[in-house]
């Protein structure tokens, strides 16, 4: 149960970095990316897959 | 139209809509996920949200180890340890050209075999390696062709091969008794390459390579650089030696303890959410890729392209496949990445079994052979990044031209493997 | 800044449908309409604790006859990927009647794992079996436990307690985590429990219900622990015979974790293992869908056939759904029938409960109940 908790939190670390390097990227390509590899992040985090 | 028509009529636009990507400048990560995108509609599902974001799950605890594996390297060469250990090894071994050899070797293998990727190793020992064999008189497109080529064996070789991973679980075939045959062809391979390529090297000028070389900070020492290793390491073998009483950790949590370890024994100041999010950052068109890949492969199978792809494979004359490894793998990975091994190494696999060869060597020896892709274009991210890192001035092509030689070792070595497999069986006892 | 926007916008909206879709498949309710064979509903949590309110405390139908006689557990959803394991127990726990013994019957043995489905296997998140009141739909699942149920994996599962190495993933494998282990995963407790209600109930075997792709050479065959053996290899003589061929096997001892093995060693019963061919499961099929799911035709494996690859035939007309439940609805009723005719004061008789010509003549959604018509009190939701 623990461990388990301790994998979302890291999720959760890797959904923020991957947010803050979202807002400071300045390439389309770049943006486009980091939001398709956040998808499934946010989706973990809310339990929906 | 019959299904197999349609999955061929899907197929086509796929590789039209990607090539297409391609001419327009758009990253290989997304090209592929335009291929997808086009796939689906072209084969009739529309646009399938939930398909999509299905796919992009398929890779997730993979990237996680990505990342946090990364984030462990990139902690250590932050923390000066990286330079240590390589200044040390450089002194102690300067005068003797063939221990440094063997020695540079195992350094550029440790970070891919760990992480399964080789951008880890030209990243984190690529470059300071490279400077060593500056100073050994080798020039710069051999060197990197070495680092290129020995990456490529880092990220093959055990515990995390990603090819052979992928494949394994495709098949539902234990990711077990790899060991042995991933990592026996990854360090002579890794050892002939280096000797072959290092040909007329003289000893290194010691004193200028520690010059040029980053210092080390004066209180690292060889405790504070084993200790997050010796941890990881640890964590491993209780989870084996106990696996009852101790809890599934997972390797992402191992890397994860690794790192804050290096953190907490570092000399120095390290800012860490500056590493941690250049991390994410340097890894993205690695995760990119898995993420896209994953959605590509959903929608292939669920258009049936995949299924195409798999039963032209295995229904292909046996010897006329095995002897085209040399060219369907590379080409394959060049073009999907890792996603070449659930795309093709599935069925490639499931052939062999169905011929009675022993699938854990042919997986192995095909595994060898993957990475040479990564120095093809269109995607050649591997080869791009090593040429860039080390700051190569000449041709492209100068740099493939110094790969071929170790390059055909491997496909050579990969395809008796292959071949032999049966054979070597008795090395699949870890 | 408005380019940033958009991108997130559109990944949010992607996001948030995805997530619905994913929260509704997960939460599909399947019910089931207990039939007049059914004398009471316990769920596994009652034999084991630990698993008491979590999502693999399932439903436990009982069928008791009014002759005393031996107890038989079946199994459906060990790998809710192989949906006629699922649909024969939904018939025999809405149509069986039991004249002698008790039938213990589990419709979605690892419930996690019908929770979700493959990625990258592009599964439907569901599928409807056509009725006369308007048809039933199912949840599709996977042949693992929901990772939002157990999470992390091992580099390594290890199998309790005989130490084997197997793939990471099937710690999350109901029929690779037998007998099971008290203190350990999500899977591990499940089969836990389900041995503690094999030893509570005094069952004398275990009937694991499968289906299995043609490439995989188990097929269309019954495989047996060795105290099972002569009743299996009976069982594929008569319907052999009488029915459609069907082989039988000896559950190897180098392989565990798997339910023919470990019932049998770790218990007083034993274990037969049913495996029906679904062709929706083969690494060359070509578009995934429900259709393919349910019809069972698809050219690429004909072709993979016609190669020699496949461990059993398959023409055109493929392998239906109702094919594949029929096959197992007579394999179970064949060795109930042999299994009372050798042991009468332990014996199981089972009527009401269709054979394979049946199945095929009339559809397997001719005996799935509506619950609308149905009394609340007889419903029960999977």
């Amino acid at each position: 149960m623990i461990v388990t908790i301790l994998y979302y939190l890291l999720v959760a670390f890797v959904a923020f970095l991957v947010i803050r390097n979202l807002l400071k990227s300045r390439e389309w390509q770049e943006e486009a990316l980091y939001v398709v590899f956040l998808i499934p992040l946010l989706l973990r985090l809310l339990r929906l897959k | 139209m019959s299904m197999p028509e349609t999955a061929a009529l899907v197929l086509g636009a796929m590789v039209a809509a990607y090539i297409l990507a391609k001419i327009l400048k758009v990253s290989t990560e997304l090209s592929m996920l335009a291929a997808a995108l086009v796939g689906a509609a072209v084969g009739g599902a529309g646009f399938p949200v939930r398909h999509i974001v299905e796919g992009a799950f398929t890779y997730l605890d993979i990237c996680l180890i990505f990342i946090t594996a990364t984030l462990f390297m990139n902690l250590l060469k932050e923390s000066g340890g990286v330079a240590f250990v390589i200044r040390r090894v450089l002194t102690r071994f300067h005068r003797r050209k063939a221990l440094l050899f063997v020695m540079l070797a195992l350094l550029l293998l440790i970070p891919g075999a760990l992480t399964g990727a080789g951008s880890v190793t030209v990243l984190i020992t690529g470059s300071l390696v490279a400077t060593v064999l500056g100073y050994m008189n080798i020039p710069r497109a051999r060197a990197a062709a070495i680092i290129f080529i020995i990456a490529g064996l880092s990220a093959a070789a055990p515990p995390v091969s990603l090819w052979a991973m992928l494949t394994a679980a495709g098949v539902n075939m234990p990711y077990v008794g790899f060991f042995l045959p991933l990592l026996v062809p990854c360090v002579l391979l890794a050892l002939a390459t280096i000797f072959i390529l290092s040909r007329g090297a003289k000893p290194a000028d010691l004193e200028a390579a520690l010059r040029e070389l980053p210092e080390a900070p004066p209180k690292m020492n060889w405790l504070k650089v084993a200790a997050p290793f010796a941890l990881f390491f640890a964590l491993i073998l209780a989870g084996r030696m106990f696996p009852f009483g101790f809890p599934i950790l997972g390797l992402p949590l191992m890397f994860a303890a690794a790192a804050v370890v290096t953190m907490l024994l570092s000399p120095v100041k390290i800012p860490f959410l500056d590493v941690a999010g250049r991390t994410v950052h340097q890894l993205l068109p690695l995760v990119g890729t898995l993420t896209c890949v994953g959605i590509l492969v959903q929608i292939m199978t669920l258009t049936g392209a995949r299924g195409l792809i798999a039963i032209t494979v295995v229904t292909l004359p046996v010897t006329v496949v095995i002897l085209t490894l040399f060219l369907t793998l590379p080409i394959s990975e060049a073009v999907l990445m890792w996603g070449a091994a659930p795309v093709l190494g599935v069925p490639l696999v499931l052939l062999f079994n169905t011929i009675n060869l022993n699938p854990i060597v042919a997986l192995a020896g095909m595994s060898v052979i993957w990475p040479l892709g990564d120095a093809i274009p269109p995607t050649a991210i591997i080869g791009r990044l090593t040429v860039d890192t080390i700051g190569m001035k000449e041709p492209y092509g100068k740099f493939l031209k110094a790969c071929l030689v170790p390059a055909l070792l491997i496909i050579l070595a990969g395809t008796l493997m292959v071949f032999f497999s049966k054979q070597l069986a008795f090395l699949t006892v870890l | 800044m408005t380019r940033k926007f958009v991108i997130i916008v559109l990944g949010a909206a992607l996001a948030v449908f995805a997530g619905l879709d994913f929260y509704r498949s997960r939460h599909l309710r399947e019910p089931v309409v207990a039939g007049p064979g059914v004398a009471r509903v316990k769920t596994l949590g009652d034999y084991f604790s630990k698993v008491k309110g979590t999502v693999n405390d399932c439903n436990v139908y009982i069928l008791e006859g009014a002759q005393p006689g031996g107890a038989v557990l079946v199994l459906g959803g060990t790998h809710p990927e192989e949906p006629a394991t699922r649909l024969v127990s939904w018939i025999l726990a809405e149509n069986g009647i039991l004249e002698q013994g008790r039938l213990f019957v589990v419709c979605s043995a690892n419930r996690s794992a019908s929770t979700v489905t493959r990625p990258s296997g592009a599964y439907p998140d569901s599928f409807s079996i056509p009725t006369t009141w308007g048809g039933q739909t199912f949840r599709m699942g996977d042949r693992w436990s929901n990772p939002l149920d157990q999470w992390p994996d091992p580099e390594v599962y290890i199998h309790y307690p005989t130490g084997q190495n197997l793939a990471y993933m099937d710690g999350r494998n109901l029929n690779r985590t037998w007998p099971g282990r008290p203190g350990g995963t999500l899977t591990e407790k499940t089969t836990h429990a389900f041995m503690e209600l094999i030893r509570t109930e005094k069952i004398d075997f275990v009937i694991d219900l499968h289906e299995a792709e043609l490439q995989y050479p188990v097929i269309s065959t019954i495989v047996a622990h060795p105290k099972g053996q002569d009743l299996a290899a009976m069982a594929s003589m008569v319907l052999s015979g009488e029915e459609f061929k069907i082989g039988v096997e000896s559950s190897p001892e180098a392989l565990r974790g798997l339910s023919h093995r470990e019932i049998g060693d770790h218990s007083d019963a034993f274990t037969l293992l049913f495996e029906a061919p679904e062709p929706f499961l083969d690494a060359t099929r070509g578009r995934t869908d429900a259709k393919l799911l349910l019809e069972g035709k698809d050219d690429f494996v004909v072709r993979a056939g016609k190669r020699g690859l496949l461990f059993e035939t398959i023409d055109k007309n493929g392998w239906p759904i109702d094919v594949r439940v029929g096959r197992h609805t007579s394999t179970i009723l064949t060795v109930l029938d042999l299994w009372t005719l050798d042991h009468p004061d332990r014996g199981v008789i089972l009527k009401n409960v269709p054979r394979y010509a049946e199945v095929i003549e009339k559809g397997t959604g001719a005996f799935l109940k509506d619950p609308a018509s149905a009394e609340s009190k007889t419903i029960h939701y999977e």
